[in-house]
């Protein structure tokens, strides 16, 4: 933007004297009450001329003559000017409506935090700026000005996108008034102009984008719920704010102040936004330092891809020396926010390690713990991509081999070929494990400590296989271990229960040596078959109450023991029953068939008691 | 056993003694060489910042180095260390907030800069004097503006005639412009009521107390609050009315001596303020405050040429401003710049003590 050819021909001195002592605010009431830059042009370029002359002149003239005449011409002329910058400046600045300044975008997000996108209807008056950086912009151009033209320009970060905060004849006027009060010395009052006006609409924009001013002490003392819901605004505000309002101010000094004197717009620039950035940073800031907690790992993780994705931004817009500051404090909340999520995940680690809980789940069945760490991990291997790079080293949490019973051991080196954030998970599910084992002692049933840890290990690995990153995190190695594990603990439950069971319906013992007649031991059968009824019927009662929530695993389990239960008992009946039933009251003896068997075997481990009464007797 | 009790003993005593040292030296540097370093001046709240540091590191190593950390977790620090890191968050706000306040006393200085070059200029005329006036006139309506939103400007200066010649209008956008910084801190903050609630609850341990690790933790307690408590007094931040002036410390107490003779006497100087409803005890700042207004009167008085002893005293003056403004141009940002390593300090021993804590569970665990 090039100043005008000056009009000739030259004004006298005297002439310009006039003319700026004419529009002297604290000589006359009407030089007050009107602004040059409002009247006509010829006004305007008429009191430019003034000025002009006035500078010539002082800087041919030497310093001694008539220094008192027109040296406080220039004040004047320079008092007015600094209020024709000010108006100029408020009056034109554009308003910018709340929603034009929502950036939607629709960049990629894990799929747990998908950001909303949606499109905003486009109504006739607005001037809508679709690019092909799949950005999207509605301009509402019903200022108080005329010519709006939505000017976007792209820069070496496709991501910036500026808007035009005053109108390009404002901003001509402007330039004309800042070359010359710059060239008179006046550098610092336009600077000190500029930049509170600029400050107050930065901060009506920021009011305007919701962005609250919070205290560290507010941040720590609310509820982390409500604080998602800032964090979630938060992350859209400052991608608007850097992006368009931040690169917008730079613009715009750089139209009215380059190359009229040096760094001067930067300045300018730091002048307007130093506040408003750091007031932007600080909320980050708090969060970053906030206590950890692991719910807060996710969020802190979002907020950490945000700022990072933002850093190149940043570190465009606030590009000058001074502006050091202000880089330097977003790359330290940066580290801030990774040391936090390491910290958090460390800390998850203690917690599964430590979780207290001694009071038993009900029926053997899936421990709220299990579910919580599972799903914790999930989400973990949502977000491998960012915290693949944040997580560098093995777990701290327990020591390999320290005899320290709290702790599992486990040697790290013996996962090979693993990232330290697979490692990490590996050795949350093994303190999962750890945990779970330390559980399943409140039971008092051994059966049933077994049943508890062969839920959970089998939900675990279920959990893995369901999800391909976890998958391919934890290995097959692992994998293996863990269905053994849970494979281990079946057996080890059939051994608990049915040994006994099955030991009613053993040959030895029955038969008695020596004579023909009978070879079996009449009591002996009675009291076999009466202990086998007591036992089955226990732990019928008992078990059917205990829970296998998955439905294939509790299927095979009850086929597991009808393989051994049924034909045991069936030949036990086939080779004895004759005996019984040639005595007295075989019903007391003989109450269950095979079927009767079978029917039972399928209540097992429904989580349904059952009546004594409704069982099916058949004879 | 006895021996690893009496070099524990030293640890803490050590502890003792060097704070008291240091702000004995404090003290004495504003009474032994004024001038150099006066009270509350940048220079001297950069040592008393440094001093800080000093004692935040050793106050750590007593606590945490060679120490069982599951020392941290048994009564009574189960319940000092909290409420010791409860006042550190408070800390943090005040740092953040006497940041923003240094920002202001920068545009303080920018605007003496403007006077200091017109007045520079020989020979001066009208046209000098006024823009001199303009930017004297916005400085001193800055300063007399306590912080708060529509701030009641106290005492006889409201009525103060700047003329209405020139000054006005800039004053009034000055005016807003200093108002909004203090804006940026969350609205209801207070650096009085932080100040206050800090020291609330900061009582000496007695008797067997007095011997263990409670008497460092009191210690560096009690050194937080007096150097916020001072920040705050310097440099202005939002919403300073009320600032308590009565030493939250105990007279008996060996090694607050020397905190409590500085306390005494920024506590007299900031009744003086009070009344006036001036700004900032900053000691560059109250001096920009004198030869502004002396300079305005000057300035009010003027008619070209003026005398030659006038403009002696005059050259004088602004030599003097220029000087005071040189001492902003190099010591604000430093200042700022310690006080983000303050800040940065405070939040790493925060963390490091929320981890023993933490570990030796003493903090609820976290909910799953």
């Amino acid at each position: 933007m090039d100043s005008p050819p000056l009009t000739p021909p030259n004004l006298p001195l005297s002439a310009a004297e006039k003319v700026i002592l004419r529009w002297d605010s604290t000589a006359s009431e009407e030089a007050r009450e009107k602004m040059i830059f409002d009247c006509d042009r010829h006004e305007v370029d008429l009191y430019l001329q003034a000025v002009d002359e006035i500078q010539r002149s002082i800087s041919s003239t030497s310093i001694s003559d008539d220094t008192n005449q027109v040296n406080p011409a220039v004040q004047i002329a320079m008092a007015r000017l600094e209020d024709e910058f000010r108006n100029i400046l408020i009056s034109h600045t554009i308003p910018i409506e709340a929603d034009s300044l929502t950036e939607q975008d629709l960049e990629q997000q894990p799929s747990s935090s998908s950001s909303p996108i949606h499109r905003e209807a486009i109504d006739g008056e607005s001037n809508y700026v679709n690019d092909e950086g799949n950005k999207l912009f509605r301009f509402n151009s019903e200022g108080t000005c005329s010519n709006v033209s939505v000017n976007s320009s792209y820069r070496s970060t496709s991501s910036i996108r500026e808007i035009d905060l005053i109108p390009s004849e404002a901003v001509y006027d402007l330039r004309c008034i800042a070359e010359r009060m710059i060239s008179s010395g006046y550098l610092r009052e336009c600077i000190q102009v500029y930049g509170s006006v600029r400050k107050s609409a930065v901060d009506s924009s920021f009011r305007k984008l919701g962005i609250e001013k919070l205290s560290i002490g507010d941040v720590q003392r609310l509820e982390w719920e409500q604080l998602e819901t800032k964090i979630r605004r938060w992350i859209r505000a400052a991608k608007v704010c850097v992006r368009t309002l931040f690169a917008s101010e730079k613009r715009l000094c750089e139209q009215i102040f380059d190359g009229v004197g040096t760094c001067i717009d930067d300045a300018c620039f730091m002048e307007t936004v130093k506040g408003p950035a750091i007031q932007l940073f600080n909320f980050a800031e708090a969060i970053s330092i906030s206590r950890r907690s692991p719910e807060k790992l996710f969020k802190i993780l979002d907020l950490h891809d945000a700022l990072m994705n933002l850093m190149p931004d940043i570190d465009f817009v606030f590009d000058c020396k001074s502006s050091d500051s202000i880089r330097v404090q977003a790359a330290e909340i940066l580290s801030r926010l990774a040391e936090a999520a390491r910290g958090i995940l460390s800390e998850f680690e203690n917690a599964v390690l430590r979780e207290p809980s001694k009071v038993p789940v009900p029926g053997g069945t899936i421990h709220p713990l299990t579910r919580y760490v599972m799903n914790y991990i999930s989400l973990i291997s949502d977000y491998k991509v960012t915290l693949n790079e944040l997580i560098v080293s093995k777990p701290s949490t327990g020591s390999r081999y320290s005899g320290d019973p709290s702790t599992p051991d486990m040697d790290f080196e013996e996962i090979e070929g693993q990232t330290p954030l697979a490692i990490h998970l590996i050795w949350i599910i093994v303190i999962l494990q750890f945990n779970l084992d330390g559980k399943c002692k409140h039971y008092k049933d051994a059966s049933l400590s077994h049943l508890f840890i062969m839920n959970n290990v089998h939900y675990i690995v279920q959990k893995v296989r369901g999800s391909a990153e976890l998958r391919e995190m934890i290995g097959d190695d692992y994998l293996r271990k863990l269905t053994g594990k849970f494979r281990q603990a079946a057996t080890s439950y059939q051994r608990a229960t049915w040994v006994g069971v099955l030991h009613c319906l053993r040959d030895e013992g029955l038969h008695v040596s020596g004579g023909f007649s009978s070879g079996v031991s009449k009591s002996a059968l009675r009291e076999r078959f009466k202990a086998f009824n007591a036992m089955f019927e226990e732990v019928h009662r008992t078990q059917c109450v205990w829970l296998i929530p998955d439905s294939q695993l509790r299927e095979e389990l009850r086929i597991s023991i009808s393989e051994k239960l049924i034909p045991a008992y069936r030949s036990f009946l086939g080779r004895f029953r004759s005996h019984i039933e040639s005595g007295r009251h075989p019903e007391n003896y003989i109450k269950y068939s095979v079927e009767d068997l079978e029917d039972d075997v399928l209540d097992f481990f429904e989580g349904i008691p059952v009546s004594p009464h409704l069982r099916r007797r058949s004879n | 056993m006895s021996m690893d009790h009496d070099s524990e003993l030293d640890d803490l005593e050590f502890f003792q003694k060097h704070v008291s040292d240091r702000f004995s030296d404090l003290l004495s540097s504003t009474i032994e060489d004024p001038s150099s370093e006066p009270l509350l001046s940048i220079a001297w709240l950069r040592k008393l910042l440094d001093d800080f540091l000093c004692c935040e590191a050793e106050f750590k190593a007593v606590l945490l180095m060679g120490r069982d950390p599951s020392q941290i977790s048994k009564p009574p620090l189960d319940k000092l260390i909290p409420e010791f890191l409860e006042r550190t968050i408070k800390a943090l706000d005040l740092c953040n907030a006497v940041t923003l306040g240094i920002d202001a006393v920068k545009n303080l200085q920018r605007l003496a800069e403007i006077a200091v070059s017109s007045l520079e200029q020989a020979p001066i005329g009208d046209g000098q004097v006024r823009r001199a006036k303009k930017a004297l006139s916005s400085l001193v309506t800055a300063m007399l503006h306590e912080d708060k939103d529509g701030g009641i400007v106290k005492g006889t200066e409201r009525n103060r005639s700047f003329g209405r010649r020139g000054g006005n209008n800039a004053a009034a956008n000055n005016k807003g412009n200093f108002r909004s910084l203090s804006w940026n801190m969350a609205r209801n903050w207070s650096a009085a009521k932080q100040i206050h609630a800090m020291s609330s609850n900061l009582y000496t341990p007695r008797g067997g107390e007095s011997t263990g690790l409670a008497m460092p933790v009191y210690i560096m307690s009690s050194v937080l609050v007096f150097v916020m408590w001072t920040l705050v007094a310097a440099i202005p931040c939002q919403e300073r009315n009320g600032l308590g002036t009565h030493s939250p410390f105990p007279r008996q107490l060996a090694w607050a001596q020397p905190m409590i003779g500085l306390q005494e006497k920024i506590a007299e100087e900031w009744k003086k303020k009070e009344k006036k409803g001036s700004v900032g005890l900053l000691e560059e700042m109250q001096k920009m405050d004198k030869v502004g207004q002396s300079l305005i009167d000057f300035a009010e008085s003027f008619q070209f040429p003026a005398e030659a002893e006038k403009l002696e005293e005059v050259k004088g003056q602004v030599e003097e401003l220029a000087e005071i403004c040189t001492k902003m141009e190099e010591g604000l940002e430093p200042l700022q710049q310690q006080i983000r390593e303050v800040f940065h300090r405070v939040v790493r021993s925060r963390a490091e003590f929320l981890l023993v804590l933490e570990q030796a569970g003493k903090l609820s665990a976290p909910p799953m």
